[in-house]
């Protein structure tokens, strides 16, 4: 069994063939459930996300199934052949698990470090398992990958920091407030940036949302779809009184809100906090209000400058990440060259277990005059024998992490106990799947 | 027991500046359960004592100094687990190290007067003493809550933002413990005074007899009581909340610190127990 990856992402495609091989648009189930039908592969798991679409499968032929897989993936989405095949990318043994442990740690992204990836793949993994459709080689691939994930987390804070200016709006406001929940907005402005960050902090469900603008059509307009409520211009000043979170975002030539009016407001307030975020430019805001004790003032500017800090920040830590990765695939792969042994200690087992057979069958008339217990205890006795005969050579082929010693001790084995012209040649577990929808498990 | 004391608060101190280093959670981990262990050490430590001389062991500058250390660490080790924020440590645990350390250092054997072993003085002593662990605990996150407030107004975001609570949070938390220290250090000096008005009539004692508004000890204590008094009033009423907020807390618990050091080993006349 090898490790097969076939996909397209931000790397390989435009948005528009993107959103054509999007799984998630007829369900990553039923993906799944077509695939099944597919001759090829064993195991599956489909991982669809609006940057990448990918098929992580395990089988014995990669080759004949990657194209297989590629054909798949044209009838399922009806794109044609040579349309999609110029975009596809594959991947197989090792690759696969540089490639899936890269995603998950958000390497891959296109904003690298992005924290949903992480969950993505974890829900990708957890479909094709409910469906059953994932055995021994992809579920240590997917729960290492999700240990991947979380270690280059946690040790390089590649996730951290917000790397886009409204988001780093929202987070700033976090620092402040902490939960957001019973916070006031005010959105002054309906441009598309006032929108943007108008959304972002509707996301974190803040108390009310309210809206003006110097057209109160177009601030009714944007209240609704932040669910907030619009009001006149003219009531900019009282609306400072009660606000948590000022957002400004207009076309304004000069300041619409000056030192003094928001001095007075914060008299008013008693000094409550108020976080003010100036996307306009020129500024909506001047700037001596920002000397006030207890007002955070943040223009586009000063949010760009931590944006970028940010987005250096997470390039420093990218290094520091691939290494962790280089190190985990390194660790996989000694456990994938394992289980290169794997058919010949089944064949080794079946080999021991025909003796053992064989040894009762020619001693069959002798114990039929023992007692059923007894004889029942000579069957159990004999198992035992032979599984700690092999218990030993088993482990030790295990821990055998080198592939040309594995194949040694293969070859070693082979002829020691003249496996080779075994009628089955030890894989036929594995070849042979009982069910397609449920894969053997081989150790 | 005092030294593995202080070598337990220490190693808790060094995994907590570990944990807010490099945010480890392993680090955390560790740090928590190492004062929690210490702290239980030190609960054991003062149970034994009181069976030995059968009262709480709060006689003598050190003895206090120590029970304050322990209250210190419950209270804190309390906030850590209902709140789950562990940055706050790395400023505890070293006050913690340090007043242990001078417990320690400084330890002699009182025999306690007989005029302190009733319910009057356990009382009037524990209630000032939490009094003065919650105003610890109001000072430690007034300070952070001023680190963070300068990264945050310099917009220069960077170690503090990426670690502490947000301010909101720590203001909240600054307000709750001045709040509690409050009503203990009130009820602790009521008790005092009450105490006091039965027992100075009749008293021989040079020490009842200088208590009064003028000894060091009683002064400095009123003065950090009118200044957490005056914290809880201008948050309420002026809307002193957050920067101003702390720096008030940091003060009456430097004054605070005063009274527990210098002038209750050196200055005062009439509680040199």
């Amino acid at each position: 069994m090898e490790l097969l990856l076939i996909g397209v992402s931000h790397h390989t495609a435009p948005v528009d063939l993107r959103e054509r091989v999007d799984f998630s648009k007829r369900g990553v189930a039923p993906a799944l459930a077509a695939l099944a039908e597919q001759p090829g592969p064993a195991e599956a798991v489909v991982l669809t996300t609006c940057n990448r679409a990918e098929i992580y499968a395990a089988c014995e032929d990669p080759a004949g199934t990657a194209a297989d897989l590629a054909g798949f993936m044209s009838r399922f989405h009806e794109v044609p052949d040579e349309e999609l095949a110029p975009h596809l990318y594959t991947r197989t043994g090792p690759e696969v698990a540089r490639h899936l442990f890269r995603v998950a740690a958000g390497l891959d992204s296109l904003m690298v470090g992005e924290p949903q990836i992480f969950g993505q793949v974890k829900d990708a993994y957890a479909i094709a398992s409910g469906e059953r459709r994932t055995g021994t080689l992809l579920n240590k691939l997917f729960t290492t990958s999700f240990a991947v994930g979380k270690r280059v987390r946690a040790e390089t804070g590649l996730g951290e920091g917000a790397v886009s200016v409204s988001y780093g709006a929202v987070s700033l406001a976090r620092k402040i407030f902490g939960q957001l929940q019973d916070r006031a907005v005010l959105v002054v402005g309906a441009g598309e940036m006032a929108e943007l960050t108008a959304t972002h902090l509707q996301a974190q469900q803040v108390r009310t949302i309210t809206v003006t603008s110097r057209t109160l059509a177009r601030a009714e307009a944007l209240a609704r779809q932040v669910d907030g409520t619009a009001v006149d211009w003219s009531r900019l000043g009282d609306q400072l009184l009660e606000a948590d979170i000022v957002v400004t975002a207009t076309g304004a030539a000069s300041p619409i809100i000056d030192g003094d009016t928001v001095a007075r407001a914060m008299h008013t307030r008693r000094n409550r906090p108020l976080f003010i975020i100036d996307l306009g430019l020129p500024r909506d805001v001047a700037v001596d209000a920002g000397e006030l004790e207890q007002v955070f003032l943040y223009n586009i500017d000063d949010l760009r400058a931590l944006v970028d800090e940010n987005l250096t920040r997470r390039r420093e830590q990218t290094a520091h990440a691939e290494a962790m990765v280089a190190e985990e695939v390194e660790t996989f792969v000694r456990w994938l060259r394992s289980r290169g042994a794997i058919p010949t200690m089944v064949a080794l087992r079946r080999r021991f277990e025909e003796v053992r057979r064989a040894e009762l069958k020619r001693l069959e008339s002798k114990l039929n005059s023992l007692p059923p217990e007894a004889r029942a205890r000579v069957d159990e006795v004999t198992r035992l024998l032979v599984q700690k005969l092999l218990l030993t050579p088993t482990e030790r082929l295990k821990s055998v992490g080198d592939e040309e010693m594995v194949a040694q001790y293969v070859e070693v084995v082979t002829r020691l106990f003249d496996l080779a012209d075994t009628p089955e040649d030890g894989e036929a577990g594995s070849r042979r799947p009982p069910s397609r929808r449920k894969t053997p498990v081989t150790s | 027991m005092t030294i593995l004391l202080i070598l337990l608060y220490g190693a808790a101190g060094v995994a907590y500046a570990v944990y807010f280093a490099r945010r480890s959670a392993a680090a955390g981990r560790f740090a928590t359960t190492g004062l929690a262990a210490a702290a239980l050490i030190h609960t054991f430590d003062i149970g034994m004592r009181t069976m030995e001389v059968g009262h709480l062991p709060f006689v003598g500058a050190p003895a206090a100094v120590s029970a304050f250390v322990w209250l210190l660490a419950v209270a804190y080790l309390y906030t850590e687990v209902t709140t789950d924020e562990r940055a706050m440590g790395v400023f505890i645990v070293p006050l913690l190290v340090a007043l242990q350390a001078v417990s320690a250092f400084s330890s002699r054997v009182v025999e306690p007067a007989p005029m302190l072993d009733n319910l009057w003085f356990a009382v009037h002593v524990s209630s000032l003493l939490f009094a003065y662990a919650a105003f610890a605990l109001a000072c430690v996150v007034g300070i952070t809550y001023v680190l963070l407030f300068r990264e945050l107004k310099s917009k220069q975001l960077g170690f503090f933002a990426a670690r502490l609570p947000s301010l909101r949070v720590l203001d909240a938390m600054n307000g709750r413990a001045v709040w509690v220290g409050w009503l203990f250090l009130t009820a602790g000096l009521a008790v005092g005074a009450v105490w006091l008005a039965q027992l100075q009539p009749d008293s021989a004692d040079p020490r009842v007899r200088a208590m009064s508004f003028f000894d060091p000890k009683i002064s400095v204590v009123i003065l950090s009581w009118l200044i957490y008094s005056f914290e809880l009033y201008a948050r309420r009423v002026i809307g002193w909340s957050g920067k101003r907020a702390a720096w008030l807390s940091a003060l009456g618990f430097a004054i605070v610190l005063l009274n527990l050091g210098p002038v209750g080993y050196f200055l005062t006349e009439s509680h040199n127990f």
